[in-house]
């Protein structure tokens, strides 16, 4: 039996930390798997370096992704689980602090399936994460792998 | 002259005195018509020939020479298939050794015949014209030289035909010569006049050339950009204007003769010369956008243009050259690309300042919030009123902290953004933003009243921004109005519109009119009118990214007008 879990690439501490109590907020209870940088999210895709054992049965259901990331930023993460056969079915939602049209634009072109915003407003922040883990843990149904 | 032989023959018969008066009336009538043929040569030789064939008569024959030829100019007899005969001859030119004697009337005075001996004759005329005269029934002749002004112009003949008539006499004599007296005159005049009349030609088209050519050199001299011609084959110079000599801090005098190697460093004469070559190997015109000349006051930018001139073969037989003085120009574009390189490099900094705005000044405020909504969910039993009350007060800060940068990000956002114009209707946007308001307070009765059909060239999105930051306003400020109204029209001045939003809302006094479209600048405490400050400075950028501008009218109390342009206007 696959284990689905999401992942969360995030680097900032304070982020990573209230994402996850929206997500208990939330009453979701799906495993998160958190990555800091984007070069740590492809090795966990890719079940390289750290990641290198990963269970093949862990399966990610969505990956919430970060834009601004050290080493290896959102887009280009983005953009090589697009190119990779193993990936690019993931659904990916880009979460992020920016509005700017640009970000979102890339975003969208580089076959991201959702752009959300981070809310300062933390009962809208909690609101938005509940939403998102209806629509991609509960609604939506993944391709099949 | 005439009175000579008058006086001599005073002594002869009545019908011989007639003849003398006769003669004389005729010479003065064709003295006369000679001076009225003087203008045209041709008319008058053959005016001559005629006169004196009819008061001879029977022929005339008027010859005239030029060094050792004679040439028959003109005939007239009385039956004209006689002169036809020697129709051939006319405007031929003969020897004067074949013509025995005419050469002996021009060498000793006229000869007399009064009877042909015809073989005689042989020895002294060629047989065609022996031919002619005895198929002309030719019985004697007078060949008269034409004298005048010391000069032997040429020779008149005259003929008697048949036997019909008395042979030629002494007196027929004295009239030819008097009347060939005075055609020579005449003849002699006209060729004056001819030569008077071309002279005089000559000089006015030289006159003429000359004003032509002074026209043209002032032009050339007086053209602001330097000209020079150079000769194709040696390409030294034969011609520089004043400009010229101005530009290169050279005289012509030291100019002419000399070639670019003579005058400029050897690299720079070897590209003047090559692009010469150049010009005149293909024979077009050769732009050279531009090139730096070694001049006496330093080195100088030309963009010149090289053409051939070509001679009447076609060939190139000089090379013509204007160079304007490009390096005021060139300085100017130098700066003004240095100001652009500024200017993207600016940009680049800003987009780079915004993106990290974007990115990581909300970051920590979200955290503050959502720190803060733990303490109080999970501290909850450990807070009193007034601790939750100080967590309330971090968080509204950290939120209002999020809006202004929110605020700030669009007015940057409204800079940086290319600008696109498109067909904009003002009055259906303004139809969708004011029922956004209404959909979010649907208690509130506003008074709506667009004019129908305002229109604006501006980019969509931008005019939007503006439209919705003034509407707002207007939706904001009149909310503790009683029966509030917002209108949106437009007025034309000078073929520009000038749009307008106003409203009858608290307005603003006069005196800060020029703080209204400053950033962070605000007229009401937020607890009243809550707003970040920024909307109208947004307001403001976006009507200068259109080259328009914005101004308002209002007082307090009264409600307030925000007027707007959205392109340039004139006058």
């Amino acid at each position: 039996m696959d284990e689905r879990v999401i992942v969360l690439v995030e680097d900032n501490a304070n982020d990573e930390e209230l994402m996850l109590r929206a997500f208990r907020k939330s009453n979701i209870l799906n495993r998160v798997v958190v990555v800091r940088d984007g070069a740590e999210a492809l090795d966990y895709f890719f079940s390289r370096g750290a990641y290198a054992n990963r269970s093949a049965s862990e399966v990610a259901q969505v990956v919430l992704l970060d834009l601004k990331l050290p080493k290896v930023d959102g887009l280009d993460v983005l953009r090589a689980l697009r190119a990779d056969e193993r990936t690019r079915l993931i659904p990916i939602v880009v979460l992020t602090s920016s509005a700017e049209e640009q970000d979102m634009v890339r975003s969208y072109c580089l076959g991201a399936n959702s752009y959300v915003r981070k809310p300062i407003d933390f009962t809208q922040f909690v609101e938005a994460v509940r939403q998102l883990g209806l629509y991609w843990l509960v609604i939506n149904r993944a391709a099949p792998a | 002259m005439s009175c000579v032989y008058i006086a001599r023959r005073m002594d002869d018969g009545t019908s011989q005195v007639k003849r003398f008066r006769d003669g004389l009336r005729l010479v003065s009538m064709v003295v006369q018509a000679f001076a009225a043929t003087t203008s045209d040569y041709r008319r008058l030789l053959d005016t001559i020939a005629r006169n004196i064939a009819e008061a001879i008569p029977d022929s005339c024959m008027v010859m005239l020479r030029s060094g050792e030829l004679l040439t028959l100019v003109a005939i007239h007899d009385g039956a004209p298939d006689a002169a036809e005969r020697f129709r051939d001859d006319v405007n031929r030119p003969t020897p004067l050794r074949e013509a025995s004697i005419s050469a002996e009337a021009l060498a000793r005075g006229p000869v007399f015949l009064p009877k042909i001996d015809y073989d005689a004759l042989r020895t002294q005329m060629r047989p065609t014209t022996i031919e002619r005269l005895r198929a002309g029934d030719v019985t004697g002749m007078l060949v008269v030289p034409l004298a005048t002004r010391g000069e032997l112009i040429g020779v008149v003949w005259v003929m008697r035909r048949g036997s019909a008539r008395p042979p030629l006499d002494e007196l027929d004599l004295e009239i030819v010569k008097d009347l060939a007296n005075h055609a020579a005159l005449a003849i002699s005049n006209a060729r004056l006049f001819a030569q008077l009349e071309h002279s005089e030609r000559l000089r006015m088209a030289e006159e003429r050339a000359v004003q032509a050519s002074s026209l043209l050199d002032a032009i050339v001299e007086n053209i602001p950009d330097m000209v020079f011609v150079k000769d194709a084959d040696t390409l030294s110079f034969v011609r520089l204007n004043r400009a010229g000599e101005v530009l290169l801090g050279v005289s012509r005098e030291e100019m002419i003769g000399k070639t670019d190697f003579d005058l400029f460093p050897r690299t720079e004469a070897e590209f003047f010369v090559a692009k010469d070559r150049e010009t005149l190997a293909s024979g077009a015109l050769v732009d050279i956008g531009e090139e730096p000349i070694h001049t006496r006051g330093g080195v100088r930018w030309l963009h010149t243009k090289k053409v051939p001139l070509f001679d009447s073969v076609g060939r190139p037989r000089y090379l013509l050259g204007i160079s304007h003085d490009i390096t005021e120009y060139k300085g100017v574009v130098g700066e003004l690309s240095a100001a652009k390189l500024a200017a993207e490099s600016a940009n680049r900094e800003l987009e780079a300042f915004s993106y990290s705005v974007a990115h990581d000044l909300r970051t920590p405020l979200r955290a503050i919030d959502g720190f803060s909504q733990a303490l109080l969910e999970d501290y909850s039993a450990k807070l009193d009123g007034e601790g939750k009350r100080h967590l309330g007060r971090v968080r509204d800060a950290a939120q209002r902290m999020a809006e202004l940068i929110d605020d700030l990000l669009k007015l940057s956002r409204v800079s940086r953004t290319e600008l696109r114009r498109d067909r904009v209707d003002l009055s259906a946007l303004a139809h969708t933003l004011l029922a956004a308001h209404q959909r979010l307070e649907p208690d509130r009765a506003v008074e709506v009243a667009i004019a129908d059909g305002i229109a604006a060239d501006a980019d969509p999105q931008l005019v939007s921004i503006l439209l919705d930051n003034l509407l707002s306003n207007a939706w904001k400020f009149t909310s503790r109005t009683p029966r509030p109204r917002i209108e949106l029209g437009a007025t034309k001045e000078n073929g520009a519109l000038t749009y307008y939003v106003r409203d009858n809302g608290v307005g603003f006094d006069m005196a800060y009119r020029d703080k209204l479209f400053g950033v962070f600048q605000r007229l009401h405490p937020e607890t009243e009118y809550p707003g970040t400050g920024i909307g109208l400075a947004t307001v403001a950028r976006i009507a200068q990214r259109h080259r328009g501008r914005v101004w308002a009218d209002g007082a307090p109390g009264r409600g307030a007008t925000f007027y707007f342009t959205l392109m340039e206007h004139h006058g």
